[in-house]
Parts: C-alpha cells; sequence; structure tokens
C-alpha cells in the first residue's frame, strides 16, 4: 500500500488552524512533532499505550464548549479498539480523533502493526457506528477534511494513512508532572476556573 | 452490620450521594450484577456525567481526562475490572499525579462466592501500585468514606480505592 505522505507535513498544515483547543497527542514523534509546530500549554502528552482518545473524551465531556483533538496513533488505537464504540455512545459534538496510521510500532522500534496487514480503521469506525468517519492519503485531502471537521461541530474521525518517519524537530520538552501543571493552569486561566489549591495550614486564622 | 433494614434499591441510592455529595461529578462504569441499581440509579442522575465503558482501562484515561479540565471523576467497575486498568492506572493516574476514585466492587470477598482469586489478588495489587484503599461493609460509613477518600485522592495527588462489599451494597447475587 502506498503512503504518500508523512505525519509531520499533515501536523504542519493543520497546526495554524486550531485556535486554542487541547490537545492529546500520544507518546513520540507525534507529540514531539506537534509540540514543536503548535507549541501551546494546552497540549498534553499521553503515555499509555491505547489512552490518547480516552483521554481526550473525557476532557471533551468535561468541556463541552471547548474543541478537543486527539492525535492518536496506530498502534495505540488497535490497543484500545473498544474506546471506538464508547466515543461513539457518547457522541462528543468537541472531539476530533485524528489517527495516524503508518503501519508500525514506531516507538518500540518499527515492527508492523496489524493495520499493515489491512485493518481498515476507517471501516472499523463507520462499523461501529461513528457517521463521521474518513481517511485520506494525500496532504491535500487530510488538511480539507481536518479543516471540516473544525467546522463540522460533531464528532469526526480521521485516518491519516501516512509513511513512518519523524520530523526534524526538538524533543518534548517536559515531564509528565510539568505538563499535567502546565495543561491544568492553562485550563484555569483560560476557562476562569479553579482545580488546584495549596492546602491551607490548620493554624491559619480566619479574619 | 447497621442499617440492615434498608433494601437494596437505597443502598444504592445511598452510595450514589456518598459520592455526590464528595464533589463526583463524573462517573465511568463497566458493570458488575452486584452494582445494577447503584449503575440505574447512575442513569437517572440527571448530574453526574456518566460514561459507559466497553473496558475499563479507557475508564482510567477517560477520569483522567476530566480531572485534567476539574471535574471530579470515578471509576466504577468489578475488582477484574482493576486488573485490566493496571496500565492505564500507572502510568497515566499514577505518572500525572492525578487524583481518581476508584469505586471497586470487592467480588471474592468473604461470604462472596465464585471469584475467589480475584478476591485474592485485589489488595495486594493495590498495596502494590501504592494505591490506598478502604473497604466499605457499613451503609452509616458511605458519606465519609467517598468524602475523605476523595480528599485524600487531592491531598496525595494519586488514585485512591474504595471497595463495596455485598454488606454495604444489600444484594445476594
Ligand atoms: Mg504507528
Amino acid at each position: 500500500m502506498g503512503r504518500p505522505m508523512k505525519r509531520h507535513e499533515c501536523l504542519k498544515e493543520i497546526a495554524g488552524t486550531v485556535g486554542d483547543a487541547l490537545v492529546v497527542v500520544c507518546v513520540g514523534g507525534t507529540s514531539s512533532e506537534w509540540n514543536a509546530y503548535r507549541p501551546s500549554d494546552g497540549n498534553l502528552r499521553c503515555w499509555t499505550l491505547g489512552l490518547t482518545s480516552s483521554v481526550a473524551l473525557g476532557m471533551a465531556l468535561g468541556l463541552p464548549h471547548r474543541q478537543v483533538i486527539a492525535l492518536d496513533g496506530d498502534g495505540s488505537l488497535l490497543m484500545n479498539l473498544c474506546g471506538l464504540p464508547t466515543i461513539m455512545r457518547k457522541k462528543p459534538k468537541n472531539l476530533i480523533h485524528v489517527v495516524f496510521d503508518n503501519g508500525v510500532y514506531e516507538s518500540s522500534g518499527g515492527t508492523k502493526t496489524a493495520t499493515a496487514e489491512g485493518v481498515d480503521f476507517v471501516a472499523v469506525a463507520r462499523g461501529v457506528g461513528i457517521k463521521n468517519a474518513f481517511g485520506a492519503d494525500t496532504v491535500e485531502e487530510f488538511k480539507k477534511l481536518f479543516a471540516d471537521a473544525l467546522a463540522r461541530r460533531e464528532h469526526t474521525f480521521i485516518c491519516a494513512r501516512v509513511e513512518p518517519g519523524r520530523g526534524e524537530v526538538p524533543p518534548w520538552p517536559w515531564p509528565d508532572v510539568e505538563n499535567k501543571y502546565r495543561f491544568t493552569r492553562h485550563i484555569e486561566q483560560t476557562e476562569g476556573v479553579s482545580i488546584l489549591q495549596a492546602r491551607i495550614p490548620g493554624s491559619w486564622k480566619k479574619s | 452490620m447497621t442499617n440492615s433494614n434498608m433494601d437494596a434499591k437505597a443502598r444504592a441510592a445511598a452510595i450514589l450521594g456518598g459520592m455526590k455529595k464528595a464533589g463526583i461529578d463524573l462517573i465511568a462504569s463497566l458493570p458488575d450484577i452486584n452494582c445494577l441499581d447503584l449503575i440505574g440509579a447512575l442513569e437517572r442522575d440527571g448530574e453526574i456525567i456518566h460514561v459507559p465503558l466497553c473496558r475499563e482501562e479507557e475508564g482510567v484515561g477517560i477520569c483522567a481526562g476530566a480531572r485534567l479540565v476539574g471535574k471530579k471523576p470515578a471509576l466504577l467497575m468489578q475488582n477484574a475490572g482493576l486488573l485490566n486498568s493496571c496500565n492505564g492506572i500507572v502510568t497515566t493516574g499514577i505518572q500525572l499525579e492525578l487524583p481518581l476514585l476508584l469505586v471497586v466492587y470487592y467480588a471474592g470477598d468473604i461470604g462472596d462466592r465464585g471469584f475467589a482469586r480475584v478476591g485474592t489478588a485485589t489488595m495486594p495489587v493495590l498495596d502494590a501500585l501504592g494505591i490506598r484503599h478502604y473497604l466499605l461493609r457499613d451503609v452509616e460509613a458511605i458519606d465519609w468514606t467517598f468524602k475523605n477518600a476523595w480528599v485524600l485522592a487531592e491531598d496525595s495527588s494519586r488514585p485512591v480505592a474504595v471497595l463495596l462489599t455485598k454488606d454495604v451494597l444489600g444484594t445476594r447475587a
């Protein structure tokens, strides 16, 4: 199967279009590339293989007025295929789920995934009842599908079939816990809410 | 056990009420037969966001995402589901230092036949993960346990588990 486009080209094309969207990105090349093209405290890196789309679903349900984007990989989605029907049941209007299908477990050395043998994620997504499920093979197609998804305001699934390989970008900058604090403070600032408070000592005098 | 005159539906309502009083506002769940009344009450509740799961580990991700945007999430599951969730609990819940409430039906508890092996693994697994756990048997302890379990989760920035038993649920299955 021909895979004429690269993941980092796709990410570069959409980076300027997402506004203040919250973006959950799976660990590995995708997270470094995304954060290089769209540096933001609204980016969260997911370390658990499979949970990128689930973390994004939790955000989308928790902040239904805010656009949330999951940047997933094929190895990750294969680990948590059952997350697709769960997203379908909740139909989060503010969630765009992108999977970059490069046919390999890139972060663990390049072994083939099942998609290299013909698994069709778009057919899987449609099969579980996700109405807006689309595939892209060129950067132009991907860019168009993503722009349509942003405008649609319904849950959308996009599978971008890409060739393996990473962009020439710096590594992901933050340790996990710092990423969490930066992300949560970003939510507090942009949503005007208080999530994390320091505990007040018992000796503190109430005035 | 006290309050033995409460039926299972009233106990389920009391458990959901205890979680709500603790501030819980999103629950991801996968059913155990002993939690049917609890999940039924959850489905009828208009305030808490309910996310029915296909596999428990995805619930860890959903709860983590919800917490990161300010919700107070709980994951309701059987202890077999706790075993299904271990990687997510460690590499998302503990790794990001997130407070999550794990509400676990304790199958294989003393007096609960058929799941003795899962029951045997439950507390050692929680201990190995460094997850504090509290066994809920008494209806009168419901509110106190959930309130303080959530406070402990926030104070320690870690998941905390509450184990539900037949005693507190008033079930016979
Ligand atoms: Mg891959």
